[in-house]
């Protein structure tokens, strides 16, 4: 019984990190420089492919998680100067240049992979034994460098001059404004480092799960879900958040039903949002 | 006894922003309420209007506790406040944002048969407040503006159109948040000739303002606050010789001379 | 005006132009889909609440129609009230949660569809009576009385047709007569200045849940015909997919107006048919017309053409 709720629960932190970061990325992105990027799941999907299409060329997988990440802040960054900058400050505009991102990154997808999950071999087999629990060595790597990536985000928001001035900007847009912030090299940086960091998210996602066209879609709704259970106004509150909804979802499954697994986190979202509209971390 | 505050009070989490207030006002008194910035003036209003619930203490209209209903009920009472950064409907024209206003005469003549407007079954109604929203405009000097779209008047023209939103509800009441300031001398003016048409048809008026000559010619009645307490009350004249009025408004130094 | 008599006089026309099937199939799904873009206008263009909530109704609505048909032995208009009452009920509850708790635009979009996604959740499990992710399979047509034939099944595209245009062009004369009465007015000032209009004695929690009501309602309806008209039904009618296809609609069409979600269900549900193309590429031109429409057109396509109008008037 231990190793299954241990199981679920590492299982949901992973998964709940990876929503934590595409809430992460659409926080920081709206929060900064106003614009929407609805379209988020879509890079972490380019990075999960990107790592896979290396893989099957015989690039290890650490190596090719590089490239992968480098690749979808690529194509954030195109996003960004083609489209995204238009729409600064326009829900509605960010959400349907979006919605038009996610039509053509997942078409291209399909065009590329078909629709058929694919899978990378295993990247590192094996689990290792602690007492009776078995945990799978991949997993844990995967959780390891998740942690450290939001350890080094909090320390790259509170010790870097960008970082504070994100920081500064997500808590208190108006006095931000008066320090000189917005500026178009921050909505830059912002935008490669929440695009890259959702590659990362996805080349992680990789050498753990299989991978289909639509999966950016899914991620996204789950971002935006944990992004709102951790606070909209706090950084590190939409990471949490993120994790919070993956544990709730995978230890709920335990106990109850699996097929209603989305419904238990959508139910603590609901509830939470009712009593504490500013979710969990969030000031109002 | 029309209106009736006691001892209100409003705390933000350790700051006192309101402190034990109380006051009457009488029907068809023009009663202003001055003090400095940051003395609690808007947040005494907010709260006799309902927009925003007292720590404690009570607001009573016409003998009835009103401090803890919806402001939209509130209105229905026939108790009206106007914004002191204007609000208006900025994507509807200024005849438009006053026919918004009308909901609550449409309310209190049709009642429940106003479902039935929807379908056209009340023509005739509709006819007399689009009339009367012609009326209220020309009253506030906006006649010439009917068609412009809110968002693009003056501010001296938007906040005439919130006193014109106001009017329309028929209020028995209107409270005043600081329709002077910002204004020009001419606009002041204009506002004063209208408050006074207003207060002769019958409407009471709470005005709060910071322009003490603006008061001094307008109310009957002035209650003076400061730090959220009240400090004085009484005819304009005799108030603002208190000293303590004096000082809360020019420093220690000056009550002295 | 003109613009409304020239896009419907072409609609009603078109028929006797039109021959081939298969566009006459294209416009019988726009015109499905433009009952759901015009209701959901009617709450996001109009109430200024961004609903995520039309697919559950839609969903409800279509698998409750043809399931009173089979087992009551109801024809399908009987039908299609007791859904209209379902998805009333289904709003009210949801509305009255949200609007007490004054979620905004953001979080009301969200919560609303966390709802949804727990009803398509529980219609998919529902095995029983739903089949599951099986399907429902719709062998039955409406009927409607026509003059010296008695009772007649709809059948074929040009009968499809009118009938679906007919049912758009109701939902868009009653949501027409809503918005130009006092309610629309509230609406109105609602999304405009939620606080004022309380001020100004307007009950935003009842306005706004008349028209999550009303718009919810009228949407039903589009379940009930796509159910019959495609003779299938399955869980995935009330996936998020819909909603944001329905709000692609709307914003590139133009919100805030009647028109325009129907403009932008012919755009978005023809255009792409319309081109012989693969599905993905399909897809991609959907994306780009998107993306096109925001960075040339950002008011919507009859937004735009209100404010050229407008200017040239002036």
């Amino acid at each position: 019984m231990t190793q299954l709720v241990l199981g679920q629960i590492l299982n949901g932190a992973i998964i709940g990190a990876m929503y934590g970061i595409i809430a992460l990325g659409i926080t920081l992105t709206f929060g900064i420089t106003g614009i929407v990027n609805f379209a988020l799941g879509e890079f972490m999907m380019i990075g999960a492919y990107a790592t896979y299409a290396l893989a099957e060329r015989g690039l290890p997988y650490p190596v090719a998680v590089v490239p992968a990440c480098l690749i979808a802040a690529a194509a954030g960054y195109l996003s960004n100067k083609a489209f995204f900058r238009f729409t600064r400050n326009n829900l509605v505009n960010g959400l349907l240049v979006s919605i038009g991102l996610i039509s053509i990154f997942e078409s291209a997808a399909m065009l590329l992979w078909t629709a058929t999950p694919v899978e990378m071999h295993f990247v590192l087999p094996g689990a290792l034994r602690v007492g009776d629990i078995g945990l799978p060595k991949m997993k844990l790597v995967v959780f390891a460098v998740i942690v450290a990536v939001i350890v080094a985000t909090y320390l790259g928001l509170a010790r870097t001059w960008l970082g504070r001035a994100a920081f500064a900007y997500a808590q208190n847009p108006e006095a931000a404004m008066l320090m000189g912030v917005h500026t178009p090299r921050l909505e830059t940086a912002v935008m490669l480092y929440s695009t890259g960091l959702a590659g990362l998210g996805g080349a992680l996602y990789a050498s753990l799960y299989s991978l289909e066209p639509a999966m950016g879609g899914v991620y996204v709704i789950k971002g935006m879900e944990a992004a709102i259970l951790g606070g909209i106004g706090s950084l590190m509150g939409s990471l949490w958040g993120g994790v919070i909804l993956g544990v709730i979802e995978g230890v709920g499954s335990i106990f109850l039903p699996t097929a209603f697994r989305d419904a238990y986190g959508l139910a603590v979202l609901v509830a939470i949002l009712l009593f504490r509209p500013a979710g969990l971390f969030g000031d109002e | 006894m029309f209106l009736e505050v006691r001892g209100l009070t409003k705390r933000f989490s350790g700051l006192v922003a309101v402190a034990d207030v109380s006051f009457t006002v009488a029907h068809g008194e023009i009663i202003g309420i001055i003090g400095p910035n940051g003395s609690g003036k808007t947040t005494l209003l907010s709260m006799m209007a309902g927009l925003l619930a007292p720590t404690s203490g009570s607001v009573l209209w016409k003998g009835r506790e009103i401090h803890r209903l919806r402001p939209d009920i509130i209105a229905g009472l026939g108790v009206v406040k106007t914004f002191q950064s204007p609000q208006v409907f900025a994507e509807l024209s200024v005849f438009e944002n006053v026919r918004v206003a009308s909901h609550l005469r449409l309310k209190r003549e049709l009642g429940l048969r106003r479902g039935l407007e929807v379908l056209g079954a009340a023509r005739d109604v509709e006819h007399r407040l689009a009339e009367r929203v012609g009326e209220v405009l020309a009253l506030c000097n906006l006649g010439g503006a009917t068609q412009q779209l809110a968002g693009n008047l003056s501010y001296g023209e938007e906040k005439m159109l919130g006193i014109a939103m106001a009017l329309m509800c028929e209020p028995e009441l209107l409270l005043l948040d600081e329709p002077a300031s910002g204004l020009g001398r001419d606009e002041v003016r204009n506002l004063e000739a209208v408050l006074d048409k207003v207060h002769a048809a019958g409407t009471t008026l709470c005005v709060v303002d910071h322009k003490i000559g603006f008061l001094r010619g307008l109310a009957d009645r002035v209650i003076a606050l400061n730090y959220g307490q009240k400090i004085a009350e009484g005819p304009p004249e005799d108030v603002l010789n208190v000293p303590a009025v004096i000082e809360a408004y020019l420093g220690a130094g000056h009550a002295r001379a | 005006m003109t613009g409304q008599a020239l896009l419907w006089g072409t609609l009603y026309a078109l028929p006797i132009f039109v021959r081939s099937d298969f566009l006459l199939t294209i416009f019988i799904f726009t015109f499905i889909y433009g009952i759901l873009a015009v209701t959901f206008d009617l709450i996001f263009g109009f109430t200024g609440q961004l609903t995520m909530f039309h697919p559950a109704v839609f969903g409800v609505s279509a698998y409750m129609t043809h399931l009173l048909a089979v087992h009551s032995g109801l024809p399908f208009w009987a039908a299609t009230l007791p859904s209209a009452a379902a998805a009333v009920v289904l709003a009210v509850v949801v509305g009255s949660i949200c609007f007490k708790f004054r979620l905004k635009t953001f979080y009301f979009a969200v919560v609303t569809l966390a709802f949804a996604e727990m009803i398509r959740l529980g219609v998919m499990n529902w095995n029983s009576v739903t089949n599951g992710t099986l399907g429902l399979v719709v062998a039955g047509k409406p009927t409607i009385y026509w003059p010296g034939s008695g009772v007649v099944p709809i059948k074929g595209p040009i009968a499809w047709y009118y009938l679906t245009l007919v049912c758009l062009s109701v939902t868009a004369l009653l949501c027409g007569l809503v918005l130009r009465s006092w309610m629309g007015r509230c609406f109105a000032a609602i999304r405009l200045n939620e606080d004022l209009a309380r001020t100004l004695g307007v009950n935003v929690y009842r306005y706004k849940l008349l028209s999550f009501a009303i718009g919810n309602a009228l949407a039903s309806f589009a379940g009930g015909l796509y159910g019959y008209y495609t003779g299938y039904i399955d869980p995935g009618y009330l996936g998020i997919n819909q909603s944001m296809e329905v709000l692609a609609m709307v914003l590139l069409g133009g919100q805030g107006t009647l028109t325009g979600p129907i403009v932008g269900s012919l755009v978005l549900t023809g255009l792409p048919h319309a081109i012989d193309l693969r599905a993905e590429l399909r897809a991609v031109l959907y994306g780009a017309i998107l993306i096109f429409t925001i960075l040339v057109m950002p008011r919507g396509i009859v937004g735009t053409l209100n404010a050229w109008r407008s200017r040239r008037v002036s």
